[in-house]
């Protein structure tokens, strides 16, 4: 340290090399996840490569990963505009409940069909355009208004199927979770269809630029003549669209429909978005960070499994990886970044 | 008014008269300004000239409370930015406005996705043949147009500014642009500064036009063909830059001294021999550096330079804000590092925000909570702070340095900015503390308040307390201090003794501040 104060460089030449050591930096953190998510491949290939490599768990990796991929990819986007969205588990399981009811069931008459299942995911949409109307119109913290809604969606839920929940008697849905092509269970399918629709939004629309224009500073949108608070309540939207398609797969796969589908399921979508490199500050990462985020949290769970890991302690582990994910990808010497 | 050379050449655009009023303070008082097709035109003055307020309200940001503006020679009146695009006028605000993790493309034509449009998807392979074009446009094809923003560097993203820039005017239909560069040279080295005149030159050989704005006199007198010179919001006078000199410039950007009874002058007192900060090659990687300087008992010693050299970085490592990364910090003789403001306080070292509102005052706490703050040690009873002994302290403070307040239980919010910064600097007396910075301590207060703080400030070096002082102007710190530090670019460039019957001029100062 001694020696740079009697360097000949001057401040301009000093400020440049910062910025370039920060870029650096940013650099590596870009692809840390895919080293991170590569190693432990390695790892427990080596340690259990007979058991991970197979056929069977392989396919279970897949089946395991299609719906925190799903919940994942609409927090992904609300969170590169810098906001957080913790109504997961309400709209999640309210998705479910409701589709339950709206088809073929042992509760009630309904026999929707598909159009169920769609009415099931629009509710949801709902849900996250009315978030974001109240975020941006009422200038609550993203965190508190979805917050609340988790529980205004878990209430719903409840109340929807009266405490006793709905089983699903539609002989096309109750088949659904067994089906698969090329080895791919359906609903993992739809996930990826998801993953590819949301993809290409982030690359090929205007819209995409804006979440990323957002998520950097938001004046700079404005200023460029851009509906800012139509950009957000937009993303809000997506993302109870997501949360929605995960709850009804969720509902389908359990053959009834209750709250319980979405418990538990904004810790691992969280987990995955960060460890994916998606700052939570916005403006960085992105849909295919978060695939391998949704990769490496789904192989740890399930490697720790194979290697029989006290579930108590794989769920310490993962509150542990999102830390080290969040302190290495947070941007702390704000002031250079400035000019 | 207008030179016989310039008269063949067509007016662009005019401000005439503008004035801006900013809650009662009088920011601009009928500037004027004249932009030529094809020339460069460069503004100076020092901090808080007005040359910042006046490009906002010519780009729209904000509006002008007087006067009128033309463009082709026609009204010009915009309510936004996007107007002014529209009417042809763009400009590089100095805070970087691309969005580092978008291409340079996407950057350039951001805001403008529909004209890409195809099928609900943007036709990239379109938007990105177009941004060759708008590169080329500014003699920039060399820039990637496919590359992210985050992997150029400081001068190809302000080339990548002026193209996104130019670009926006040019759709508006016209041939010839105004573009306004705030500062651009700010962040770039040497070599950078020349590729930018280079390709200044190259806009304006197309006919365009465009102001340049920055504090390094050489710069302006470089790439500019005319100047003009703005002093307190006023003008001091504009020239081609072919009859202009950097003494010629200095003498017109400095304002007349201030008479002696106003920084009470007679109260100077000549400091104490003892040192109670000795600061050994102190430095900020990448902000400042190797500075060196003693300030004694007693004594006011003021640090100028203009905004970006570093003084205020000084001001926040000594006050245990920042972390310094080079060099030594000898408080009261004994070697000191801090983590923390509150570290600095208990050696008694404190100092007063600029950002009063921000930094300075809670705005709903009482007058008696917020003079408390810094000294809570004192007022306690037992483990609970006591009441008894706050409302007796605020109650001498208030009255020792007259805060105009209904009570000292009336909220902060409810006082004007003179009396808020009292209660500030009442928080400092007695919070004991004896080596005091004050970053801008007149900052928005009226004339009235100003004397009042002179006073306090006298007072204070009286009583034996030592006081760094970043003044509001520079004839406010020359008038106030012993000893004025001069720093540029984050380094000490030149030390003056300010004793009362030798005051330095304002020329001699400003010469080394640029």
């Amino acid at each position: 340290m001694a020696a740079s104060t009697n360097s000949q460089a001057t401040i301009t030449d000093e400020f440049a090399t910062k910025i370039k050591a920060e870029n650096t930096r940013a650099r590596i953190t870009r692809i840390a996840p895919m080293l991170v998510l590569f190693a432990l491949v390695l790892f427990f290939s080596i340690l259990r490569g007979s058991v991970f490599l197979s056929i069977g768990n392989l396919s279970a990796i897949l089946n395991q990963l299609a719906i925190p991929l799903l919940i994942a990819m609409g927090l992904t986007f609300v969170i590169m505009i810098g906001c957080i969205d913790l109504s997961i588990d309400g709209s999640v399981g309210m998705a479910g409940s409701l589709m339950s009811l709206l088809v073929l069931n042992t509760k009630n008459g309904n026999n929707l069909g598909l159009l169920g299942l769609v009415l099931a995911v629009l509710a949801s949409v709902l849900i996250g355009a009315i978030i974001g109307v109240i975020y941006v119109k009422l200038k609550i913290p993203s965190f508190m208004v979805s917050f609340s809604f988790m529980y205004i969606c878990m209430g719903l839920a409840m109340l929807s199927y009266g405490g006793i929940p709905a089983t699903i008697t539609d002989t096309f849905l109750v088949s659904v979770p067994k089906m698969n092509f090329i080895g791919i269970p359906i609903i993992t399918w739809v996930a990826i269809a998801m993953f590819c629709v949301a993809y290409f939004i982030q690359e090929y629309t205007a819209f995409g630029r804006y979440i990323y224009a957002v998520g950097t500073d938001e004046n700079i949108p404005r200023m460029a003549g851009v509906d800012v608070n139509r950009v957000k309540i937009l993303v809000f939207a997506f993302a109870g669209l997501c949360f929605g398609i995960a709850g009804v797969l969720g509902g389908i796969r359990l053959g009834q429909g209750q709250m319980q589908i979405g418990t538990g399921t904004m810790f691992p979508a969280q987990a995955a978005v960060v460890v994916g490199g998606t700052a939570l500050s916005g403006g960085k990462g992105g849909i295919l960070n978060t695939l391998i985020g949704v990769l490496i949290i789904t192989v740890l769970d399930d490697g720790l499994l194979l290697m029989s890991v006290n579930p108590y302690i794989k769920t310490g582990i993962q509150g542990l990886i999102i830390l080290v994910a969040v302190a290495l990808t947070v941007t702390r010497s704000n002031k250079i970044i400035m000019k | 008014m207008l030179e016989e050379s310039k008269m063949e050449k067509k007016l662009l655009f005019r401000a005439s008269n503008i004035t801006k009023v900013f809650a009662g303070t009088r920011a601009l008082k009928g500037v004027d300004l004249d932009i030529y097709e094809g020339e460069v035109v460069g503004l100076i003055g020092e901090n808080g000239a007005g040359k910042s307020t006046l490009l906002k309200i010519i780009i729209g940001v904000q509006p002008q409370t007087q006067g009128e503006m033309t463009m082709f020679g026609k009204p010009y009146e915009p309510k936004t930015p996007r107007d002014a695009n529209g009417a042809g006028i763009g400009m590089v605000f100095q805070e970087q406005s691309l969005i580092v993790n978008l291409t340079v493309g996407q950057n350039i034509f951001f805001g403008q996705e529909k004209k890409f449009r195809k099928y609900g998807f943007v036709n990239w392979k379109k938007m990105y043949k177009d941004t060759e074009t708008a590169l080329e446009n500014v003699s920039c094809s060399h820039i990637p147009a496919r590359k992210k923003v985050l992997d150029l560097n400081f001068a190809t993203r302000q080339m990548v500014e002026i193209a996104k820039v130019v670009n926006l005017t040019r759709s508006s239909g016209h041939d010839h642009c105004l573009i306004l560069l705030d500062e651009p040279t700010s962040v770039l080295n040497e070599t950078e500064v020349q590729q930018l005149f280079t390709e200044i030159r190259k806009l304006t050989a197309q006919g365009h036009s465009v102001v340049f704005v920055s504090h390094r006199l050489d710069e302006i007198l470089a790439i500019s063909d005319r100047v003009y010179v703005y002093k307190d919001g006023e003008n001091a006078g504009n020239m081609p830059t072919a009859d202009a000199d950097e003494a010629k410039l200095y003498e017109m950007m400095v304002g007349h001294s201030t008479t002696t009874e106003y920084y009470k002058l007679d109260q100077q007192r000549k400091p104490d021999p003892e040192a109670v900060l000795d600061i050994k090659n102190l430095g900020l990687h990448g902000v400042f550096k190797n500075v060196s300087f003693k300030l004694n008992k007693g004594e006011i010693l003021g640090i100028v330079g203009v905004v970006g050299s570093g003084k205020e970085d000084i001001c926040s490592v000594i006050c245990g804000d920042e972390h310094p990364t080079f060099g030594e910090m000898y408080v009261k003789g004994e070697k000191r590092t801090y983590f923390s403001p509150a570290q600095a306080l208990s050696d008694g070292v404190l100092m007063i925000p600029k950002e009063r509102m921000e930094e300075g005052i809670v705005s709903g706490l009482s007058v008696n909570e917020n003079i408390a703050m810094s000294n809570v040690r004192l007022l306690r009873s037992g483990p609970f702070l006591s009441s008894k002994k706050m409302v007796g302290q605020s109650d001498e403070w208030i009255k020792r340095l007259r805060i105009k307040t209904a009570g000292k239980d009336e909220l902060l919010a409810r006082l004007s900015g003179g009396n808020q910064q009292k209660v500030v600097f009442a928080r400092a007396l007695c919070s004991q503390s004896d080596i005091l910075i004050l970053n801008h301590p007149t900052r928005g207060v009226d004339v009235g308040a100003k004397e009042e703080i002179y006073g306090l400030i006298r007072d204070m070096v009286k009583q034996g307390k030592s006081v760094i002082l970043l003044g509001d102007t520079l004839d406010e710190c020359i008038g106030m201090s012993n000893r004025i530090i001069v720093m540029c670019d984050g380094l000490v460039t030149g030390e003056f003794d300010a004793p009362v019957e030798d005051k330095p001029t304002q020329v001699s100062v400003v010469s080394l501040m640029m």
